[in-house]
């Protein structure tokens, strides 16, 4: 009884056998595991706020074999961990085009029942997409798919088995979101080159405020003593009307303008004090984590 | 060619309701097995001295227990119909991760609903499924993409549909039950205590006593009860906790039969 209910759904078990090379079981939190994804020989990528211990953490590989894994490193600002273990695979291959209505299946693995899989739809594409946790996604990728609580970290891909994003549960309150593989790309490569992802800081508290001329800045509300900002002669008080010569009217915007610039770079920052324009140079510092 | 809804309607015409004569606490579902009325549903879903079945098409029907095993959770019933349209049984065993499946039952009361996922897992004795249930889908088909069951609907962990095998179901139809102590037990620190006894059940017969703990673990239980042995030697604690005592729980073996 050939029906085309029964070709799709062979070509789906199919594309999750294949993935299953790639798929790791993460042990590093109480009760539920986790899942992770190859990203190249000896590198897992997961989900970071899986990772509740820096030590003694385990994955189930795909031929059941259970061995140890180091933490490399983690941005908890885009939900990504980076684990060293012997062995493994290059990353799966890439999805070229990842659009609204695109058939998802969120692929993991758990040490009893072997590689596991779901499946959905890809409900929302849109651009650049800063996380509540602060950090930058390139697509903001939204899932209409369930993700269980072993699934955060494993893999999405499409019907072919070519790679939507890594699965989180973490960055958005009303769905699960694929972490774009670009994103992944550039965090793995600072991890392995530094051990940390870097973002630069200024050392300021700022609030949002309207200024006389309806331009929209940030007022200086606390200064890091010794911090970047107070160091370069910031004040109290002072507001800051653009950073490395973006308009800035939004915490966002300033975290935005300031990536692209390395710490220990220079950075002119634009402010209103005492009614005068000024620019001061500041030379960024770097802030470790979050 | 066949989409969901041709796949599905064969197999809502398979799938029953179960229920104690008079109503009362929900219904469960079941599977029709064969044209002569054999049904397999949860042995959980057995409420009550008599039972009925409700066709897809409305008829109801007294049904007999014919067997029941407690520790798979799954029962056989027998209805007087001669007419049925039985369900295509499937092989659990060669289920993929990602396949496409399809639950029917009762869940909240409405009979004959549709819910689709995927096979998310399959292994340690369960087929996990990605497909949201509701407690009235219990004792029901889980299908695959032919509409063969490959699963019978039972439980719900962490919102994944758990279903119990339907090589799991033959084994039982073929073998019969397997022996059961017929008591349900809590696991303790020092064993498993019995919470309730079933009324005329190897452990009642034993004189074991709703209270007491035996002293051994739910593996090695169960590999005892399988062992073939017809009497079992427990060891166990009533009251005073320093003196083991022990019982002599003797066992039916897996007599009868359903198909």
């Amino acid at each position: 009884m050939a029906n085309e209910l029964a070709a799709l759904s062979s070509e789906l078990a199919t594309a999750v056998e294949a993935c299953g090379k790639y798929i790791v079981a993460v042990h590093a939190r109480p009760r539920f595991s986790s899942s992770g994804v190859f990203w190249k020989p000896g590198v897992i990528v997961t989900a970071e706020h899986t990772i509740r211990q820096e030590e003694e953490i385990t994955v189930t590989l795909p031929d059941g074999v259970t061995a140890p894994a180091a933490l490399a490193g983690s941005d908890s600002g885009t939900d990504i961990a980076v684990l060293r273990v012997e062995g493994g695979t290059d990353a799966p291959p890439r999805a070229a085009r990842i659009a609204p209505g695109h058939v998802a299946l969120s692929i993991g693995r758990s040490q009893d029942s072997g590689v596991n899989a779901a499946m959905g739809i890809v409900s929302a594409v849109s651009g650049e997409w800063r996380t509540w946790r602060g950090g930058r996604l390139d697509q903001y990728i939204r899932l209409d798919l369930t993700l269980f609580p072993g699934s955060d970290g494993g893999l999405v891909v499409n019907t072919s088995g070519e790679t939507i994003g890594i699965a989180s549960s973490a960055l958005s309150r009303i769905a699960g979101l694929a972490i774009p593989a670009a994103n992944v790309d550039r965090v793995v490569e600072q991890i392995l080159a530094r051990g940390h992802v870097t973002r630069s800081y200024l050392g300021v508290g700022l609030q949002p405020v309207e200024l006389p001329d309806h331009r929209k800045g940030l007022m200086v509300l606390s200064l890091e003593a010794g911090g970047p900002a107070a160091k370069a002669g910031l004040l109290l008080g002072d507001i800051l009307t653009a950073v490395a010569g973006s308009p800035v009217s939004d915490t966002g915007e300033v975290q935005s303008a300031l990536e692209g610039h390395a710490p220990g770079s220079a950075a002119e920052v634009g402010l209103v004090r005492g009614g005068e324009a000024r620019t001061l140079t500041v030379v960024l510092g770097e802030r470790r984590r979050g | 060619m066949l989409g969901w809804g041709d796949v599905a309607e064969r197999l809502r015409r398979a799938t029953v309701q179960v229920r104690a004569v008079g109503g009362g606490r929900g219904a469960g579902s079941g599977v029709v097995w064969d044209a002569d009325g054999l049904i397999v549903t949860n042995a959980h879903v057995l409420r009550g001295p008599r039972l009925e079945v409700e066709l897809w098409d409305g008829r109801t029907m007294l049904a007999a227990v014919v067997s029941r095993d407690a520790r798979r959770d799954l029962a056989a019933l027998r209805i007087g119909a001669r007419d049925l349209e039985p369900a295509a049984a499937g092989d659990s065993d060669a289920l993929r991760p990602g396949e496409l499946v399809m639950a029917v039952g009762s869940p909240l009361g409405f009979a004959g609903a549709l819910s689709t996922g995927t096979v998310h897992s399959a292994g340690d004795g369960w087929v996990r499924a990605a497909v949201r249930l509701a407690p009235g889908n219990s004792g029901g088909p889980l299908a695959n993409a032919r509409g063969q069951v490959v699963g019978i609907n039972t439980a719900i962990l962490n919102g994944l549909g758990l279903a119990v095998p339907s090589n799991t179901v033959r084994d039982f139809l073929v073998r019969g039950a397997r022996p059961a102590l017929g008591a349900v037990l809590e696991p303790v620190p020092l064993g498993l205590r019995i919470l309730e006894l079933d009324p005329g059940g190897a452990a009642e017969r034993a004189n074991l006593r709703a209270g007491d703990v035996l002293l051994t673990r739910r593996e090695d239980l169960d590999a005892a009860l399988d062992s073939g042995r017809g009497v079992l030697r427990l060891h166990f604690l009533r009251g005073d906790w320093r003196k083991v005592r022990e019982a002599a729980v003797g066992l039916g073996g897996r007599a009868e039969a359903a198909a």
